[in-house]
């Protein structure tokens, strides 16, 4: 167990999701074990002890934005409900306990909030996640509400501006330092097309890490394939990107064989996109500024009111589609194919962003990056003008 | 007595006495229900004070409890679980099942039908919101399942037992109009030995629901998921091939019990794969009512098709590799009433005994003869353990408490191997369920071949299913939900307060009072025990995975660990001897 806690904890690090110093796993196995921050640790181990779950992670975020939506949230309210798809798939909204509410030990207040929620906030400590099979999955639920704070605070602050003393200058802080530049500079593709199994096994293994290794995407939240011979290679479900060997299935696209039932959700979406685009391989992630960009419409009287599903526009960004479509057997199947061919890249409303290559994943990657550049400087642009405003 | 308002339960039980008789409808005390919820919880609760009878005593009840759900459009819910103690493995035993019979259990009025005693001739039960009516049934004796439902089904949805269900064959099933069946642990025995041919249900009462606009939004998030999920509604998954969709996947992860488990691998198991079972038999979407799942399949002439157990075990188990022998294994043992999965592998170790697997023909002859309790069929009727000890070759019955191991070899799986000892009602796949992380990477991946961890999430995970079999909901939702989303639409249902945490609590409760029935019985840690064939032979290793014996002293570690996280003694019994009595 210690090792999964020393690895995911590093992965907290290198992420740049918490602060260094700041972060700490418990897990119950036989006994109560804690590792990282002492403080920490000992709160993981009180809220380990009252909960039905193999783990638990505390640690405070690199970035603010969780404690500022909190003391941004309405006197009374107890919870943020991000509206981005993790959120709405998965977490159902996020409860939050205010500074003044923790007291001398707050485990007891926080193991009742995570009864009932996959993570929490607390606000001053950070977030605390629980992963009721392995530590893994507590990792995962922590990224998740990151993920689903960062879009929900920078759509609050398009549509709000600046409210608490220090924001501004914390934000331009993250602007300045907390943000990296993005190219595929210095990356290595193997020139396609690829058609040996060996070959694309390893290529996709070294692909999928690189939307990781270059801050572009949190390493569980994406999926990956090529097509070759009759055959999707796809990264399995639950997989992250960064750890793909091993975890790649291919899938006969005649389906006749079930092997694949463990292949990623979004494999009829990827078949599609093949038989509309002729495109050799997809690449998919949920950068964050596409996903907060992708939230954006400025209709006005539109009577849809479920956008992420129901909104049958196209609307751009850029030279970006961006269509609606949950996520699996869910709608993203049957918009994103149509939309993708010619620009070789679609954003699906509030999930993420999906790349093709005609014959290799540099052209996939590379649009990828453009993407989340473009929606990056969109996002800046529209924030002065906002605050000038 | 005063019945306290209620949502999402009736909170009414109707008992039916057959040695006298008579029938009453008696109050279910708010607090039973608030504790136990329904379904396998409820039914286990109601076995208190019976549950060291024989399981052929005319005063061990089976019971039929549906779940506060049910009634409901909540997803996969129209359900109930069957109770009694096991006439197969002596242990209490539950068995869930989908379909109207539930459904109209439940509009009937009731949460829970229990009966009791022995009818002095054969008898069917008619239940109606008036109550049970004992009709005479001698002239449905005898009938296989599908003339006896034909017989009764102008009356509402039926439940019957088949010649194996009357002859006492120890593994004999409840099978429902529809295709569903009550399958494991010989319940149907049960049912059979109290003369009881058949129940029929009818009624138009309806499920409250306390808060619509909560429940409306937790069915969304409850659908979203399931649109989510590649196992529930990818185009692989079982929506679209059933569950023969795991042929190929257990052939490929080098797990397919084949020839009594000296293999793992069966070379010709694509012949009844799923898309084979599909492209053979045109197999199209069928399943339990109101669920949008739809995992059973049928033929072009409405025929219900096997499930994953039943074709890898009367398949590779027994080296058949002909689909449509195994199809007609199938329909034989729904016609008898006999679980498909210990028939099977109760052919296969009495086959690897004699030297030779019975053939395609032969199985189906066997079969009758079980049924019947003919030939060799009467020994066979009695399952592998016994089969076994009578020939002198116990070495060869794959079980864990005399039930029949099903087609996930725990040597491809650490915490299948677990969770088959430490299930109560014996060696099933179900209780805790690892092949959802082990193999299907649901809700996320554990390494299949560590046992490090598995003490702990093998004690949750029956838990939380213990929860999940009394609300009543089927085990495949979580291939997509969770109990966050569960305890919501409970919430929803009953305006009481659960959560995800409260309802694992709730399992514990119910898991535990299990244990502690079987530990009266003479189970302890002796009886949480694998074959031995699994510590000392490999599986079928190839294609870059080896499949080594199980080491056996991890396995104890990991054993003893789970004892002491459930708070059990080294031998797997209670510290307490009063915890019983201290439940509500």
């Amino acid at each position: 167990m210690k090792d999964q806690i020393v690895k995911y904890a590093g992965k907290l690090l290198v992420d740049r999701s918490a602060l260094p110093g700041n972060v700490a796993f418990a897990a119950h196995d036989d006994t109560l074990l804690s590792d990282g921050n002492p403080r920490l640790g000992r709160l993981c181990e009180r809220i380990l002890s009252s909960l039905s779950c193999l783990g638990l992670v505390a640690a405070r975020p690199s970035l603010p934005f969780a404690d500022y939506l909190v003391r941004r949230a309405k006197a009374g309210e107890t919870r943020i409900v991000p509206q981005d798809t993790e959120t709405r798939t998965f977490l159902h909204d996020i409860p939050f306990l205010r500074r003044e509410e923790l007291g001398e030990d707050a485990s007891g207040r926080i193991s009742s909030l995570l009864g009932n929620r996959k993570g929490m906030i607390a606000e001053g400590v950070g977030i605390v996640a629980g992963g009721t099979v392995t530590i893994e999955q507590a990792y995962i639920n922590y990224s998740s509400v990151f993920h689903a704070v960062f879009v929900k605070y920078l759509l609050d602050l398009l549509a709000d501006g600046f409210r608490l003393p220090g924001e501004r200058e914390a934000f331009e802080s993250f602007r300045r330092e907390w943000l990296k530049p993005l190219s595929a500079e210095g990356l290595a593709f193997r020139s396609g097309p690829l058609e040996e199994p060996e070959e694309i096994f390893k290529e996709v293994a070294a692909v999928g890490r690189y939307p990781v290794e270059r801050g572009l995407v949190d390493s569980f939240f994406g999926n990956i394939s090529c097509r070759a011979g009759g055959v999707i290679y796809i990264s399995q479900t639950a997989a992250s990107l960064d750890e793909l060997p091993g975890r790649i299935d291919p899938v006969r696209t005649d389906n006749s064989s079930t092997t694949g039932i463990t292949a990623s959700s979004e494999l009829l979406a990827h078949r599609r996109i093949y038989e509309e685009s002729g495109a050799r391989t997809i690449l998919h992630g949920h950068p964050k500024f596409a996903v907060v960009m992708s939230m954006l419409c400025e209709e006005k009287g539109c009577p849809v009111k479920d956008c992420w599903r129901d909104c049958d526009k196209v609307r751009l960004l850029g030279d970006t589609p961006v269509v609606a479509g949950e996520i699996g057997a869910g709608g993203l199947a049957k918009r994103v194919p149509p939309v993708i061919a010619s620009p070789r890249k679609a954003v699906v409303y509030g999930h993420g962003v999906f790349t093709v290559g005609r014959t290799d994943f540099a052209e996939a990657f590379q649009a990828m990056v453009d993407v989340e550049n473009w929606c990056r400087q969109e996002y800046f642009r529209r924030l002065s003008a906002k605050i000038a405003g | 007595m005063e019945k306290h308002p209620l949502t999402g339960w009736h909170g009414t039980l109707l008992h039916v006495d057959l040695s006298a008789g008579k029938s009453r409808a008696e109050i279910l005390h708010r607090d039973l229900l608030l504790s136990y919820l329904g379904g396998r919880g409820l039914g286990v609760r109601l076995c208190r004070e019976e549950h060291t009878l024989d399981p052929f005593h005319p005063d061990m009840p089976l019971i039929f409890a549906v779940g506060p759900l049910c009634g409901t459009p909540s997803p996969t819910a129209a359900r109930l679980s069957a109770v009694s103690r096991s006439p197969l493995t002596g242990t209490i035993y539950d068995c869930s099942a989908g379909g109207r019979f539930a459904h109209r259990l439940k509009a009937a009025g009731f949460d829970a039908l229990r009966i009791v005693g022995r009818s002095s001739r054969p008898v069917a039960i008619a239940v109606t919101p008036g109550g049970a009516e004992i009709l005479p049934a001698d002239a449905l004796w005898g009938k296989a399942v599908g003339e006896t439902v034909r017989m009764l089904e102008s009356r509402g949805s039926v439940a019957a037992i088949g010649p194996a269900g009357e002859n006492g064959v120890l593994f004999a099933s409840i099978l429902m109009g529809e295709g569903n069946a009550i399958g494991r642990g010989g319940l149907g025995a049960v049912m059979g030995g109290k003369n009881l041919k058949a129940i029929v249900v009818n009624g138009d009462r309806t499920t409250g629901i306390a808060d619509r606009s909560r429940f409306d939004r937790a069915r969304n998030d409850v659908m979203r998921l399931f649109r989510a999920s590649p196992i529930l509604f990818g185009e692989l998954g079982i929506g679209e091939y059933g569950t023969p969709a795991l042929v190929d996947l257990m052939r490929q992860r080098r797990m397919a019990p084949t020839e009594n488990f000296r293999k793992t691998v069966f070379e010709a198991s694509g012949n009844y794969s799923g898309p084979a079972i599909r492209k053979a038999y045109g197999a199209k979407k069928d399943g339990c009512y109101g669920c949008p799942i739809q995992c059973k399949k049928s033929g072009r002439d409405g025929m219900h098709l096997p499930e994953y157990e039943t074709v890898s075990h009367f398949g590779a188990l027994n080296g058949i590799d002909d689909l449509h022998a195994i199809v007609r294994s199938n329909r034989l043992c729904n016609e008898l009433g006999m679980d498909t999965i210990s028939a099977a592998a109760t052919l296969a170790a009495w086959g690897e005994g004699r030297g030779r697997f019975p053939g395609a023909e032969e199985v189906e002859t066997l079969l009758a003869d079980i049924g019947f309790r003919r030939g060799d069929g009467d020994l066979l009727a009695q399952g592998s353990r016994r089969v076994t000890e009578a020939l002198g070759i116990p070495a060869l019955s794959m079980t864990v408490k005399s039930l029949e191991l099903p087609a996930y070899d725990p040597r491809g799986a650490y915490g299948m191997a677990l969770a088959y000892c430490t299930s109560n009602r014996g060696g099933c796949h179900l209780r805790a369920y690892p092949i959802s992380h082990e193999i299907l990477r649901k809700p996320v991946a554990t390494d299949r071949f560590s046992f490090s961890g598995k003490a702990r999430i093998i004690k949750i995970a029956e838990d939380s299913n213990a929860a999940v079999d009394s609300l009543v909901a089927c085990k495949f939702s979580f291939f997509g939900a969770t109990l966050e989303e569960y305890a919501e639409l409970l919430a929803a249902v009953t305006g009481e307060r659960y959560g995800p945490q409260s309802l694992k609590e709730i399992g514990e409760r119910i898991y535990l009072t299990e244990r502690y029935y079987n530990c009266a019985n003479g189970f302890d840690a002796k009886d949480d025990r694998l074959p031995g064939r699994f510590f000392a032979e490999p599986g079928s290793g190839g294609e870059g995975i080896e499949v080594p014996p199980i080491d056996e002293k991890r396995f104890e570690e990991e054993l003893q660990k789970y004892y002491r996280i459930r708070g059990l003694t080294p031998q797997g019994t209670f510290p307490d001897p009063d915890y019983l009595s201290r439940l509500p």
